[in-house]
Parts: structure tokens; sequence; C-alpha cells
């Protein structure tokens, strides 16, 4: 079958009422967290995750991607009329869509927003549906070997791309290293870590950790602001962009969208990297760069398109080699794992549906996402004005019923509430619990890949050096390291994290 | 604990007395505990079972699905549930007869009585469909003159693949290297991919399998599979491997003795109806029905032949 035929059978599979009903329930979720700001797509797929157990496999998937690609449309809304991030990624965009909202132009950004998303959206698409098969086929030589000197890459590379000082990065990695040590080692059967404890004997669920660490950490940092701040709605006025918006930002959404579709492919990376990188860019190649934070269009254009390109060529990485490039992603495989389906170069063969039905509902859910997003906006708008107050007992309620309804025992729950604990902690430290949740998901195929090839080479290493993929893995990795210790690299990217946290 | 939970306590706790004097089985539903997560070959059957047994017995199988410790957690739970026939759960070996070999149980294995075998699913070795070995003796002659140049992916340390590997090497004198992958589609990419010689698949996985991609060399079945009637079996190859995940029905050894024998009479009358079978076909499963004494008389010689096993990769150590 060439790829036509195949994204026709995407067509068809995504186009079944119930997988349609399920990218739109993503859509909306997804819009809806993107509004609201305090509750991350993050947290609300980890809370989301057991519940698709109950679903067909494709639907539940379909559904969780929705949410995540949906909520960098939804995040964009409350940057631009009341100039708070729904979204993390959408921080950029508060510096002029916010400026254009006080200047009558709300509807203009959003419009650009939506439009540009859309675009964005597409290309990236496109991107999945011919790099994806390419890519598995190159993906059946990744043997052990290549699979060891691939993550240690990814797992390095994290820590550049995460906000924050490398070494707080590096340590929260290693945290989650030794939390994926914990069960039975599967090759001499000895237990690690489990304190005697039979729930542990399989390890540490990862959903109890996401849920605690994303779920509940969250909802405990959200207390601590009154939940009765007023919000300062600016007015939305007429929503078509002007012809000149148009001129404007084309390039910058061609722009944002190459930017963005490249970093999601990179391990660490993702939206939110993806939007600021687009918007420094813009600010570049801008003949006026000064006018940025005033309210010009290609400051809302770029980084928009940016976001949305991302989410959704970060699952190149996933779909292809199953590896997980950032902690969404990593939610997503244990999506497919609940299922049994382990994301990889068979499930292209074997399950196409299952593939190409997701990229064809990222099609289809990016062109619901506009329709939900552009006439009903209104609608989105006065939800922000629910006190979290109501909000929080609900999520609550769902995160403990999900963590429980997994394997049925409340050890988990304690356990997820614990993780909590620990993961408000790291918010106060400033510790970023993404690398914490990669270097967990990482760190067991790290450890299991490394036997396997000193098992199948009989203990010679010198394989690692002798694969042509491993090789370039490892000298990216030297050179990385290289970079991370020369004091001019490092001062750049501690400045370029000052003013996205700014 | 305030007056209110002591009194609803103290209710749901007279119900529960007061039930276990009614009639089994139609007082209350029939608690069916699943060792593993949905979806697998182990709760595929029983979730294709139980509303067969329901119409049977006239009463309700709700499933519960308590995976993990390759099944300890359930056996534990089944341990301390009480003996009224209420509640049931899966059973299956290898897993149930090695776990006492190696660690320390939280629960006694002679305490779990089988109801009936439901489905034998012999262990089965594959190559890529291209491969240069036709059948065990090939792979046997190769390992010979390259020992430990043939990697087998296994599941894990103990796994049916496991032990088959190392009664293979046994049995014909030579050295394999077993790998272990986190699960059997990871070990099917990895074949594919040429990474690994041979993988252990369950005949029901590999009847479903891309039959242009990958190859059985062998079954580890005393007869051949209803799955795979084309398929030597080790020992026509001259090899003495025996391996199958056997699955069924398991109950505390202490439920009275009619009602253990009726669940039997009715997991019996479900396989032998042909919509059930039909629907076990849909999802390759291989019926082999035993009864419970059957199954039990079988599992001494099992575990030592196990216990061996185990000995011999303490040794390899």
């Amino acid at each position: 079958m060439n790829v036509f035929d195949l994204l026709m059978l995407g067509f068809s599979e995504a186009l079944t009422p119930t997988n349609l009903g399920f990218c739109l329930l993503g859509a909306l979720l997804g819009t809806l967290i993107g509004v609201l700001p305090g509750i991350g797509p993050t947290a609300t797929i980890a809370v989301l995750l057991p519940i698709t157990f109950f679903l067909p496999p494709l639907a539940g998937i379909i559904m969780l991607a929705g949410i995540y690609y949906g909520a960098q449309y939804g995040g964009s809304t409350t940057a631009v009329l009341v100039n708070l991030p729904g979204e993390a990624s959408a921080v950029v965009t508060t510096l002029d869509g916010y400026q254009m909202a006080q200047q009558g132009r709300a509807g203009a950004a959003l419009a650009v927003a939506a439009l540009g998303s859309f675009f964005a959206g597409t290309v990236a698409t496109f991107a999945i549906a011919i790099a994806g098969p390419m890519l598995s086929r190159f993906a059946l030589s990744f043997g052990p070997a290549e699979y060891v000197s691939l993550m240690v890459f990814g797992l390095l590379a994290a820590t550049i791309l995460a906000s924050g000082p490398v070494l707080k990065a590096i340590g929260m990695i290693l945290i989650g290293l030794l939390l994926g040590m914990v069960g039975t080692d599967a090759e001499t059967g000895s237990e690690r870590l489990t304190m005697g404890a039979l729930e542990l004997f399989d390890g540490i669920d990862f959903i109890v950790i996401a849920i605690g660490v994303f779920g509940f950490a969250e909802i405990i940092t959200n207390l601590e602001r009154s939940g009765s701040e007023g919000v300062k709605l600016a007015p939305l006025t007429r929503l078509w962009p002007t012809r000149d918006d148009f001129r404007r930002s084309w390039k910058a959404v061609l722009r944002g969208t190459g930017v963005g579709t490249f970093l999601g492919l990179l391990p660490g990376g993702g939206a939110t990297l993806a939007s600021f990188s687009a918007y420094s860019l813009e600010k570049k190649v801008s003949k006026t760069p000064r006018a940025f934070g005033t309210g010009v269009v290609e400051g809302v254009a770029a980084p928009e398109a940016a976001n949305n390109a991302a989410a959704q060529s970060s699952f190149i990485p996933l779909l292809t080699l199953g590896i997980p490039s950032n902690n969404m992603m990593a939610m997503m495989l244990s999506a497919f794992m609940i299922h049994g389906i382990t994301p990889g170069p068979t499930v292209l063969t074997t399950q196409p549906e299952i593939f190409w039905g997701l990229v064809a509902s990222m099609w289809i859910g990016n062109a619901l996402l506009v329709v939900i997003n552009l006439p009903m906006i209104g609608l989105w708008v006065k939800l922000l004005t629910v006190p979290y107050r109501l909000l929080y007992p609900a999520i609550l309620l769902f995160c403990c019923i999900g963590v429980y309804s997994m394997n049925n025992r409340i050890f988990d729950v304690m356990l997820a509430a614990g993780f909590g604990l620990l993961g408000y902690a790291f918010r106060k430290a400033k510790c970023e619990p993404g690398p914490l949740l990669l270097g967990f998901v990482l760190g067991p195929l790290l450890e299991a890949n490394l036997r396997r090839t000193l098992l199948i080479e009989q203990g010679d290493p010198a394989i690692f050096v002798e694969r042509p993929i491993s090789l370039v893995m490892l000298l990216a990795t030297v050179v990385l390291l290289a970079l991370m210790i020369l004091p001019s690299f490092r001062k750049t990217r501690e400045e370029a994290f000052q003013e996205e946290e700014s | 604990m305030t007056m209110k939970t002591v009194a609803l306590a103290a209710t749901i706790l007279a119900a529960a007395t007061g039930a276990a004097h009614a009639e089994w089985p139609t007082d209350r539903p029939i608690e069916m505990i699943v060792a593993f997560a949905p979806g697998g070959g182990t709760d595929i059957m029983l979730r294709t079972l139980a509303p067969f047994l329901e119409e049977e017995l006239d009463t309700q199988f709700p499933v519960l699905n308590r995976p993990g410790a390759s099944g300890e957690i359930t056996y534990t739970a089944l341990s301390q549930a009480r003996p009224d026939g209420y509640t049931v759960s899966s059973l299956n070996t290898p897993g149930f007869l090695t776990m006492r070999i190696d660690r320390k149980l939280r629960f006694d294995p002679t305490e779990i009585c089988p109801i009936a075998r439901i489905v034998e699913d012999p262990g089965t070795f594959v190559v890529q469909a291209g491969s240069e070995f036709q059948s065990l003796a090939d792979v046997v002659a190769y390992a010979k003159e390259n020992p430990g140049a043939v990697s087998v992916a296994t599941t894990g340390r103990g796994t049916d693949e496991h032990l088959a590997m190392i009664q293979l090497e046994q049995a014909a004198g030579v050295k394999l290297t077993a790998v272990p992958f986190a699960g059997a589609n990871e070990a099917k990419t990895a074949l594919l991919g040429g990474h690994v010689t041979m993988i252990g698949l369950n005949a029901g996985e590999y009847s479903t399998a891309d039959h242009d991609a990958f190859r059985a060399l062998a079954q580890f079945s005393e007869e051949r599979s209803l799955l795979l009637p084309d398929l030597p079996t080790a020992g026509e190859q001259g090899f003495d491997v025996i391996m199958s995940s056997e699955r069924g029905l398991a109950a505390r050894c202490d439920v009275p003795e009619e009602i253990r024998a009726q669940l039997a009479a009715a997991v019996d009358t479900a396989l032998a109806s042909p919509e059930f079978q039909e629907r076990a076909r849909q999802q390759a499963l291989p019926l082999a029905f035993k009864s419970g004494a059957d199954w039990q008389a079988d599992m001494p010689s099992r575990l030592e032949r196990y216990t061996e096993i185990f000995k011999l990769i303490d040794a390899g150590q």
C-alpha cells in the first residue's frame, strides 16, 4: 500500500462515529484545560490515562492526543485575553498577544493564533505521515546497542533543554533513574528497592508517579493562591485579521512551523521550548526587533504555530522508535502499553490502522479546533470565572479513581499521594519534574538494552563504536557534553530560559 | 470512627454473615480475580468464559484484575478470601509452581486448589522466516560449533521461554544465551531486526503473528496443539522439551468439595458449548479442559522438574 492508500485507511478509521466522537471530546477537553490556567495537559492526561483502559485502543489514544494539541489552542485564548498563559507553551504569546488585545485587536490575535496553529498542525501531520514509515524502516536496524546510545543522548539532551539549572535537571533525572530501578530484576529475579512490599514487585506504576508529581502537586500549588483573583478581560472585537496582519504573519507562521516541527523531534523538546525558540527567531530576523512586546502580530503567529507543530511532531520518535521525547510522550507511551501495543516499527506493519488512524485524527482534530476556538470563544472565556475551589475536588476525585482502578488497590493511591507531596517539594525547590519522569521511563529501557547488548555480544562492549548509528549517537553525546561545559553556551542557555520565565 | 460508621460496619458485617448461610451460588455474585492486566491472554480467556458460567450457574461473575508479582498478589488475595465459594481466581502454570522455588511467598500454595484447566498454550521457538535454521537440530548443530552465539529472546528469568531454553540446552548439550525482553512485542521487533537468533512465543501468540515474517521450529507440548497441527513437537524432533502455559480457575482448598465440583462441571459444560468454542477460536485460545483433580495430580512432578531447571539457572550464574 502506498502513502495515499494508508492515509485513506487512516481517515476511514478516524471518521468512524466512535473515533470522531473521542477526537472531538479530546479537542474540547484540551481547549477547556488550555483555557483554565493551573490545569495542564500533562496532569489531565495523567488523570485520564487509566480511564482509556475501558476504551478501544485507538479511541483512547486519539482522545489523549487531542487533549495535548487542543491545549495548545486553548492556552493562547487566555494568554491573549487575560495575560495569563493557560499553558506553559503559551507564555510567550502573552508578550504580544495581550498587547494586541489592549489595542483592541484581540480578535485578530486569536484568529492569527488559531489559523497559524491549524496550518502548523497540517504541516506537522504530513511530516508524521511521510517521516513515520521512512523512519520505521530505519528503526528495525535499531538493535539494543543503538538504543543504549540513543538513550544516553536523550537523557543528556533532556537536561539541556529543561528549564532551570543543569545541575537540578541532572539531579531530577537521577531520582527518576532510581525510581525506575524499583522492582524485580528481569535477569536474576532478585528484588530491588522493594522494601519487601509485594505491591512493588513489578516496580512503581508510571501513572502513580505522573498523577502524584503532576496532578496532586499541581492542585496543592494552585491552592496556595487564593481562588478569587479578579480576572480582567480584554474586550473582544472584530475577529477577522486585516490584510496587513495576514501579509505580516504568513512568513512568521512558516518559520514557526519549521522550528516547531524540528524541535518536537528532539529528545526533551516539545511545545514549550518550540514556542519560545520561534519567538526568539522571529525577533532575530525582524527588521524592527524593538517593536516586539508592543503587540506585533508576528510575535503571536510564530510561537503559536511552533507550539502546535512541536506538539504533533514529537509523536514521530514515539511512533517509530517507541522512544518518548518528553513527559507528554511518556504519557502517550503508557497509553499504548495499557492496550498491549508497544509503539515501534512493528505497529506500523501489523496494526497500520492505529498509526494512520491517529495521524488522520490529528488533522481532523486540528480542523475541529479552529471551529471550537474561533466562533465559540465567548463561551471559553466565561469559564475563566469558575472559581478553583469548585474545580479541584472534582480533579482530586478523578485522580484517585484513576490510580485505584489500575490495579484495584489502595496502596497505589497512597503511593501517589506520597509522590504528590514530593512533587510539591520539587516545585518549592524549583526543580522541574519533567526530567524525573523521563529518567523514570528511559532508565529501565537503558538498563535493559545495555544488558541485552552485553549478553548478545557475550560481554564485549566494542559493538557500541562498531555500529555506525550507535557511534554517531555517542559522538553527538560527547559534543553535547562539551557544549554544556563550555562557558559561552551555558550563558546563552541561561539567558534563554530567563527570558522565557519573565 | 464515628457512631455512624460503627453502625454501618455492623450492618455490613451482619449482612455478610447472613450471606454465608444462604444458598450457593445464587446468593451474591462470585468474584473472579484475574492475576494479569486486562487484555492479556488470561484476562481474555476468563472474560470470554464468564458469561457462559453465569448462564450455567444462574449467578454473576464480575471480573476483577489484580495484576502484579506474576500472580502472587492475586493468589494472596484468594488465600485471604472467605472459603465460601464466592471468590475464585485465575491459576497459571508454570508461574504458580515456579514462584515458590526462589522466593518466600506471602501465601501458602498448598491452600490453593485448581478447579479446572481451561487452556493449554504450548511454547514455540520462532526464527525469521528467511532463517537458515529449519529445525531444532539445525540450531543445535550451529550452537555446538559456536557456544553462546545463539541468542534466545525471553520475557525474563524463569518464564516459559527461559525454562524451555534451559531444557533444550540440557537435552542437546549446548550453550545458548538468554536475552530478557519486556514482552512478546519487543522480542518480535528484535527478531525482525536480526538482533537475536530466536524468540520464544506461545502457540496462541505465534498463530496470530505474521507468518511471512516469522517461522516456528518446534512446539513444546506432548501432543501437537489444536492451533498448530502442522508444527512438529520437540519430542518428535528428538529433544525432551516440555513447556506449556496452562491457564485455569482455582479456589481455596477448604471451599466445600460439592461447590468446587459444581464450578468444575459448569466450566466443563461451557467449554463443550459450540458457541464458546467459536469465540475461543476467534481469540486463538487453545482449549484443553482438564479437571482440577487431574491437573493437581500433574503438579508435583512438574514442580520437581522446574526445581531442577532452576538449579541449573543458578549454577549458570
